[in-house]
């Protein structure tokens, strides 16, 4: 099984955990992206989004499971086929809300070209950006070296 | 006015089964967040594009704002957007006026 181990600043990243918490507890009971089909009854549809949300959480379950005692005395998390399906997606779903809840002031032309001066934005801003982007080297990282087993599984 | 007698219920009952009919479109929509190598991702994990589809979808809907990446029937159509919402994209719905 291919396996990727990513050792990790503590320092750096162990704060950032506590947004990445709050941000997970927020999406137990909404999708991080809206469902947008609106022409289904009302049972089809909470059918759909209960299916949606359990498939979120459990990707969050999965992407918490990294941060566990291991981590926090070595710091380092593993990927494998096992996982990283679930936390590439569970990034997804975190870094929606990040934008909902805390990067709508940055403006969405600066949020997709990343062109931003840290030490320009107050803490709240800046701890919510550098988790943003902290995830989505996660997403990177997996898409680089374990795409293959994400597209065969 | 003559007098017509009228059942409602099977009229509209009609009329949602003929729009659910036909053929329908499967769009995403551009969204500032997910990263472009993500979607390239999904849309080569949920419609088993090829490297070179799946990018020229993903740069139509980074740069026009929304793609067609599927068209069908209703059914076939849903269980896509399913997935592509479990994937986190902005996906939709749209009866295909063409067919």
């Amino acid at each position: 099984m291919k396996r990727i181990e990513v050792k990790l600043s503590l320092p750096v990243v162990a704060p950032l955990l506590d947004v990445v918490k709050e941000l997970a507890d927020g999406l137990r009971k909404n999708l991080a992206a809206p469902n947008q089909v609106v022409d289904i009854d009302a049972d089809f549809r909470d059918a759909w989004v209960g299916e949606l949300l359990s498939s979120q959480n459990d990707d969050l379950h999965t992407l918490l499971a990294l941060f566990d005692e291991d981590f926090f005395s070595e710091g380092v998390v593993a990927f494998d086929e096992k996982n990283a399906e679930a936390i590439v997606r569970a990034c997804a779903a975190i870094r929606l809300r990040l934008r909902e809840r805390f990067l709508k002031p940055l403006g969405d032309e600066t949020l997709e070209s990343g062109d931003i001066d840290l030490e320009k934005l107050d803490e709240p801003l800046r701890k919510a950006f550098m988790c943003y982007l902290f995830l989505a080297t996660v997403q990177e990282l997996i898409i680089q070296h374990l795409d293959e087993s994400i597209l065969g599984s | 006015m003559p007098h017509i007698k009228t059942s409602p219920s099977p009229a509209p009952r009609t009329e949602t089964k003929l729009q659910l009919e036909g053929v329908w479109r499967v769009v995403v929509l551009n969204d500032p967040v997910n990263l472009m190598s993500y979607v390239v991702l999904v849309f080569k994990k949920v419609f088993g594009f090829e490297e070179n589809k799946a990018r020229k979808h993903m740069l139509e809907v980074h740069e026009l704002g929304r793609s067609i990446v599927w068209t069908g029937l209703r059914e076939k159509a849903e269980a896509y957007v399913f997935t592509l919402q479990q994937w986190h994209l902005t996906a939709v719905l749209e009866p295909d006026e063409a067919h």
